[in-house]
């Protein structure tokens, strides 16, 4: 009995059959290039960005106010599972809270303005520029102090102005975040070989 | 780089501009240019391929080796 003859594969590369809905092709959403999912993301990371702005400004507006105008004593009630705590609104704490809220807020506009950068390099097809390790890099570095940021001031917050009331924190809440900082890291190495590449590709005729 | 492509002599014997071969080649003019000055990190064996039936040589021919200070591949990467 003879077998069928086997057809050899072409040596051509099977082309992306595309749909004509402009972004989609068959296997699923295109995620970069223009009309992609990273150009829907660009679009919310735009919102998000300007609403971070108006907040920080308002907060920074807010900071300066309070370092100016007076303002009398209110109290504050700092609340737990077994009842509440009496503390006077300084102005010292007043100015560490707006400060502190403001370092927050600018920390993450940081964040957002470099992923805004690199959403803007996935929308225009081409993620693995050179900048993009940098602008990774700047993320990670951040996030990392603002996590920091976020410890200390919870951990002052704790032992000042809620003695007992709030639990102190412990290392184990830093695993999480200490693991972000980490793989956005590892990811920024992974866009320099890519740029590494990027770079080989473009200098092979 | 110790390895020359001597492009130049090729197309000067041919009496062919740089424009004409890139044409026939299917390459941009940017890309030959920078295969012309040696900036080239590497070079495809369809672009040889190609480069060898417009100008009816030998790769041997185009590629030439010059002993010189060995330059690493990725000293400018950084």
């Amino acid at each position: 009995m003879r077998l069928p003859k086997l057809t050899r594969p072409t040596a051509r590369t099977p082309r992306l059959i595309r749909t004509s809905l402009p972004g989609f092709a068959l296997r699923g959403p295109r995620t970069i290039g223009p009309g992609s999912v990273s150009s829907l993301l660009k679009i919310a990371l735009d919102v998000a960005y300007v609403l971070l702005i108006v907040i920080t400004a308002a907060l920074l507006l807010a900071l300066v106010a309070a370092i100016f105008i007076p303002l009398s004593d209110i109290d504050i009630t700092v609340t737990g599972d077994d009842g509440g705590l009496q503390q006077p609104l300084t102005r010292s704490l007043l100015l560490f809270g707006l400060g502190a809220l403001s370092a927050w807020f600018g920390g993450f506009l940081m964040i957002l303005r470099n992923l805004r950068m690199i959403f803007r390099s996935l929308t225009q097809g081409d993620p693995f520029q050179p900048e993009n390790v940098r602008r990774l890099r700047q993320i990670g570095l951040t996030l990392a102090v603002v996590t920091a940021g976020v410890w200390v001031a919870q951990g002052m917050v704790a032992a000042r102005l809620a003695p007992g009331v709030m639990d102190p924190q412990g290392i184990g809440e830093l695993l999480t975040p200490i693991f972000s900082v980490l793989v956005v890291f590892v990811l920024a190495e992974v866009f320099r070989e890519g740029a590494r590449l990027r770079r080989e590709s473009e200098l092979t005729i | 780089m110790a390895i020359r492509i001597q492009l130049d002599r090729m197309l000067v014997e041919r009496r062919m501009s740089l424009t004409e071969l890139a044409d026939r080649v299917g390459v941009t003019l940017a890309n030959l240019s920078i295969l012309k000055t040696g900036k080239a990190r590497a070079i495809r064996f369809s672009t040889l391929d190609a480069l060898c039936r417009e100008l009816d040589c030998q790769p041997g021919d185009l590629l030439a080796y010059e002993p010189g200070p060995q330059g690493s591949g990725d000293s400018d990467d950084a």
